[in-house]
């Protein structure tokens, strides 16, 4: 008994303390959540962020709690993908791609197509389809562009591709021009240098 | 009256052309002058210059600039929401703890503004106006996997070249 009280107040003296913005039951059961990702060497920032977005946002217990159990499910799908050497930003990223349609093997190529970090391509990668453009047209893209564009030219390829479809291009033309494009200046050296870029700049 | 820039150009030229008269005996006066400055003591100089060249080569290694760690690299981001009735605005998201009151937003004629210095990541976040009404940035992609009901955006900052 007394050890079990023990184990509890050093259970709740390692929680996180920023989720004490949360109820004691969700605050328990993200708690238990995060300390089983950590136990299998997953990122826990990203869970905790997701636990305080709920809160923030008022949300209720359970989906709250849902929320962070999809999130370390899918940073586990990720991990498998990308590899243990992917940092939490990678992951984050490989989250997103997934979610956004792509397949756990485009993940994996992407890989092996170029030199890490690959957080900016992945999350063109989900940006993209976000913008209306079709998983397979997205992730064809940027694994396309992927062994030679820089970050940088991966946004401005990304906003071109926006900037096509809020004037009417169909996202999926828009993104296949946009390519061939972007290849040609990324392969002759004419892509955005980031010397250019202002500081601070717009997400 | 003037005179055309051509003409002026090629007269100067043809001035600089023509061959300058060096006295004979220049190249012996400068050597003899050479000769008789005093010397300068350098008996130290082989061991400072090797102590100097060690130091800086070991800062060089210290510092590695050839490779910077993207994980302590950041860059500083302006956030701008337009919103000329709203009494504040906040920008919240994974780089604040989601939290109002991290990063009020200052407001210009109704354009709110709030610079924030983020390392290499995909990070979600969203205005909340007057503290109640979440709003995604309609400058930035949109969050797809919203799951408690309300718009966000996303950023993500590279690691190279971005």
């Amino acid at each position: 008994m007394i050890l079990a009280a023990l184990v509890m107040v050093v259970q709740v003296a390692a929680q996180d303390p920023r989720l004490e913005r949360l109820d004691p039951g969700t605050r328990s059961a993200v708690s238990a959540v995060v300390d089983s990702a950590r136990g299998d060497g997953l990122p826990v920032e990203p869970l905790i962020q997701r636990a305080l977005e709920g809160a923030t946002k008022g949300a209720p217990g359970a989906r709250i709690v849902a929320a962070v159990r999809r999130l370390t499910v899918d940073l586990g799908a990720a991990r498998l993908a990308l590899g243990t050497n992917a940092s939490a930003a990678e992951l984050e990223a490989g989250v997103a791609a997934l979610r956004a349609g792509a397949t756990p093997e485009i993940l994996a190529h992407l890989r092996d197509l170029r030199r890490p970090p690959l957080t900016m391509a992945l999350s063109v990668l989900a940006d993209l389809v976000a913008s209306g453009v079709p998983a397979d047209s997205a992730a064809a893209a940027v694994l396309a562009l992927a062994p030679h564009a820089r970050d940088a030219d991966l946004v401005e390829f990304r906003r071109a591709v926006e900037r096509d479809i809020a004037l009417g291009a169909p996202p999926g033309a828009a993104t296949s021009i946009r390519v061939n494009a972007g290849a040609e200046n990324v392969f002759s050296g004419t892509g955005t240098n980031p010397g250019t870029v202002p500081r601070p700049r717009r997400p | 009256m003037f005179e055309r820039a051509d003409d002026v150009v090629e007269r100067v030229i043809q001035h600089l052309r023509r061959p300058v008269a060096i006295d004979p005996g220049l190249d012996a006066r400068v050597l003899r002058e050479i000769a008789q400055a005093p010397p300068t003591n350098r008996r130290g100089w082989p061991l400072w210059s090797a102590l100097a060249a060690a130091a800086v080569l070991g800062a060089i290694l210290i510092a590695r600039p050839w490779s910077r760690d993207e994980t302590n690299r950041s860059d500083l981001l302006q956030f701008v929401f337009v919103a000329p009735r709203a009494a504040s605005v906040s920008l919240v998201g994974d780089f604040n703890d989601w939290d109002p009151a991290r990063s009020p937003m200052q407001t210009a004629q109704g354009v709110w503004a709030t610079a924030v210095r983020l390392a290499p990541g995909r990070y979600r976040y969203a205005f909340l106006v007057n503290g109640v009404d979440w709003r995604a940035d309609p400058g930035a992609p949109s969050a797809r996997d919203d799951e408690f009901g309300t718009p966000s955006s996303v950023v993500t900052v590279g690691g190279r070249g971005s």
